[in-house]
């Protein structure tokens, strides 16, 4: 076996792109989902952290849809920032969880890797990458899957997994059953040898060969489920774990801290209080303190971007993070919730379980509130870029779209 | 002669077009909305028109280019940096307005739509003199808008009310003006409203007459009244010329079908109905008191009524939308879908029924 000095390690951060998905709205109007800031940081810059911790770690791409320039400045500023190379590619048309990887596989193999963790952006979770590539590499098998264990309840909204309870090995795997399958689901945060490229060729030209079957019937047609797929697009779920679980090829490495996706705005509050929750072990210096006589009163956790200002008077958390150039005057309570750059909020004012967007302004004893469920649609008031909310005004699980004017109290409404 | 539109904002009342275009290039009528105005300028003599933006810019100077050549009309921007209200625009575009020639200059509302009866417009405005002419309108509920006080015979106007609580008149501000190089001086670079600080100035040193608008006047800036005001538009069209509207066995009332536009057999299309360049309607298809833009394609037996269809959507067959119901770009309801009163966000699917008004995002 080579020494593991010499064993480079390659990291994918699929990021998804625009037309992907709407449910970000109304925050993706302004900014790509994967830099939207939790806990003071863009979403990606957290698994990126996390890969800098592998040994061995060469170079990092993100995978995406979006448009380069989207990502240049985030991409150099990051680079230099942690001091590893970190390179945006954008996949010209969809080829699927797999096919996407496979697509850039000469640019990952360049460093010649013996090893590639696949990870997707809008997971939330610790990255546990260094215990999870030594499991694997005590495994030998072809890949490793992140799992953790949910509530049977919702476990049918993600792919639910079967594993050896002794050897680990991935035995089962369904994408999104009706009925229940495990408890035990796919976090969305893989490793895997180069052989899995070979792999997912053969998926394209096992599917190519069956397209060129010249004697099948209609009625045979219509049960092949993927006659409508073209050969360059792989899903991994599908059509690498599925049918690969059960043949000593991969396993799978539990993590028994947090596991959110971020899929929507709500959920965005819910994975930034996460992360500050973290930052309390990790790096403490990052969150903020301060007892109200020189600084604002601060309680749980808190980020406080070192540009904005907050009056002594205020009360601050938990589970807030103020972005640059934020302004919070005195008097005001901030309550779970995300503050982005720019935004001004006068005195007295409270913000309680919302997300107010870049360059509002929130009024002097105005209200700005939701219940707090973070998977309901009104559950998290989110303001957009530059909403003003006027004095005493009281706002309450809504979404208010950008450039509005709120001059009267609203409550469970979307303000287009 | 000179004229500057005022264009503003974001146009939020009209979201979720205006998530995909700048309002002034919404369509309305088969014709970007500004566009109304800059034709009913140049037949008058408008030499250049002036619009004062403060919203993207790029996407209104793209637009222009086309159009100043086609239409042999100089059109330029003036940018706000912050938001100046009715009148700061005006004193903005000063030295664009004021050419030396003396000439007075229109300023149009951006979101109004009328005959534009400018010509007219002018021989009043020499007629009595002034210092300012305004068009103004009447509506049945003057309380919902500023009232202007005029004396009915030489149309000099005593006051302006913003929305009496008792009846004072029932003539409104139509947001149409035609002003002496003069009013400039009146005017301050710094966020001004025209009807509370500027006007009543000129009202008082009895220079400011009113000239009551014939023919129909609308603020289109939102769904409900921009589709009244396609029917206002289409029944004056069909008094001016005829020709335009469509006819045939399958049109009601008044029908307006751009000329690249398709329609299957067995429909049954209008009253007040607006079909924009490339929209496939297939067979079967019900329309009534709807605008259906650009590029879109409405299933076999679909039914839509008072609605707006917006850029290449696609309704799918035996759908049914009806009450107000704004589809925005790249929206895909599919088949035998019901929608009553749907609002729905730029490139989304819908596939399941909205049976009561509610936003889609």
């Amino acid at each position: 076996m080579m020494g593991s000095s010499e064993e480079k390690v390659v990291a994918v951060i699929m990021v998804g792109g625009p037309t992907k998905g709407t449910r970000f709205r109304p925050l993706s109007f302004n900014i790509p989902k994967p830099l939207f800031p939790l806990a003071g940081q863009p979403m990606v810059h957290h698994p990126i952290s996390a890969c800098k911790r592998i040994p061995n770690l060469a170079q990092i791409y993100l995978i995406g849809f979006y448009e380069e320039r989207e990502f240049a400045l985030f991409v150099s500023s990051i680079s230099n920032e942690l001091k590893v190379p970190v390179r945006y590619l954008k996949e010209e048309k969809p080829h699927g969880s797999a096919g996407g990887l496979y697509n850039f596989r000469d640019l990952i193999m360049e460093d010649s890797p013996s090893h590639i963790f696949l990870l997707n952006c809008d997971v939330c979770c610790s990255f546990p990458l260094p215990d999870m590539l030594e499991a694997h590499r005590r495994y030998g098998g072809m890949g490793t899957i992140l799992v953790i264990k949910v509530p049977p309840e919702s476990a049918n909204q993600f792919g639910e997994l079967v594993a050896d309870p002794v050897t680990n090995e991935l035995l089962h795997y369904t994408e999104k059953p009706e009925t229940f399958v495990s408890d035990h689901i796919n976090c969305g945060v893989y490793v895997f040898t180069p052989d899995v490229f070979a792999a997912i060729q053969g998926v394209s030209t096992q599917r190519k060969d069956r397209a060129n079957l010249r004697r099948v019937s209609s009625f045979e047609a219509l049960q092949l489920p993927n006659r409508s797929l073209p050969a360059d697009f792989v899903r991994l779920d599908q059509d690498i774990l599925s049918p690969l679980a059960g043949k000593k090829q991969l396993y799978t490495y539990e993590t028994m801290d947090f596991w959110e996706q971020i899929k929507t705005p709500g959920m965005s509050l819910r994975c930034s209080a996460l992360y500050l929750a973290q930052f309390r072990f990790t790096s403490p210096h990052i969150l903020a303190t301060g007892d109200g006589i020189k600084s604002a009163t601060i309680t749980g956790d808190v980020y406080i971007h070192p540009s904005a200002k907050v009056h002594p008077t205020a009360k601050i958390g938990p589970n807030v993070s103020i972005s640059a150039n934020a302004r919070i005057g005195a008097g005001v309570r901030l309550v779970n919730c995300i503050i982005l750059d720019d935004v001004e909020i006068k005195e007295n004012a409270v913000v309680i379980h919302a997300i107010v967007g870049w360059k509002s302004m929130i009024g002097r004893w105005s209200r700005v509130q939701a219940e707090g469920d973070y998977n309901a649609k009104l559950g998290v008031t989110i303001l957009g870029e530059s909403v003003s909310v006027e004095d005493e005004v009281v706002v309450i699980n809504s979404i208010v779209l950008p450039n509005k004017t709120l001059n009267l109290s609203v409550q469970e409404e979307i303000i287009l | 002669m000179k004229a500057l539109i005022l264009v503003g904002g974001f146009g939020t009342r009209l979201r979720p077009l205006t998530l995909s275009v700048p309002k002034p290039l919404v369509d309305f009528a088969n014709k970007p909305m500004i566009l109304h105005q800059i034709e009913a300028l140049k037949a008058i003599g408008v030499t250049e028109v002036v619009l004062a933006i403060n919203y993207q810019p790029e996407v209104m100077l793209n637009f222009l280019k086309d159009f100043e050549e086609k239409l042999g009309i100089r059109i330029t921007c003036s940018q706000e940096t912050e938001p100046l209200g009715t009148a700061g625009p005006l004193a903005l575009a000063r030295d664009k307005l004021a050419d030396g020639s003396g000439e007075p200059f229109f300023v149009l509302n951006s979101d109004v739509i009328s005959e534009y009866p400018l010509k007219e417009m002018i021989e009043f405005h020499k007629s009595h003199g002034g210092e300012a002419s305004i068009m103004v309108t009447k509506v049945d509920e003057p309380s919902k808008y500023g009232v202007v006080v005029l004396e009915e015979a030489t149309g000099q106007v005593e006051r302006f009310v913003e929305k009496p609580k008792l009846f004072v008149g029932n003539k409104i501000n139509a947001g149409i003006y035609l002003l002496n190089p003069s009013v400039l001086d009146r005017i301050e670079l710094r966020p001004t409203s025209i009807e509370k600080e500027v006007f009543p100035k000129i009202a008082a040193e009895k220079m400011l007459y009113a000239m009551v608008l014939p023919g129909f006047w609308m603020d289109i800036g939102q769904p409900r009244d921009y589709i009244t005001g396609l029917r206002l538009y289409l029944d004056s069209l069909r008094k001016k010329d005829a020709s335009k509207l469509a006819s045939g066995t399958h049109i009601v009332g008044n029908v307006l079908v751009h000329e690249s536009a398709k329609i299957g057999e067995g429909c049954l299309i209008g009253p007040d109905v607006a079909i924009g360049p490339g929209c496939v309607v297939e067979a079967g298809v019900r329309l009534s008191r709807c605008t259906v833009m650009r590029g879109v394609r409405i299933k076999k037996h679909a039914c839509i009524s008072s609605s707006i269809i917006g850029w290449h959507s696609t309704v799918g067959q035996w759908a049914r939308v009806e009450n107000m119901t704004i589809l925005g770009e790249d929206v895909h309801v599919c088949d035998e879908i019901y929608s009553n009163g749907g609002v729905v966000l730029p490139h989304k699917e819908i596939k399941s029924s909205i049976l009561k008004p509610e936003i889609v995002m």
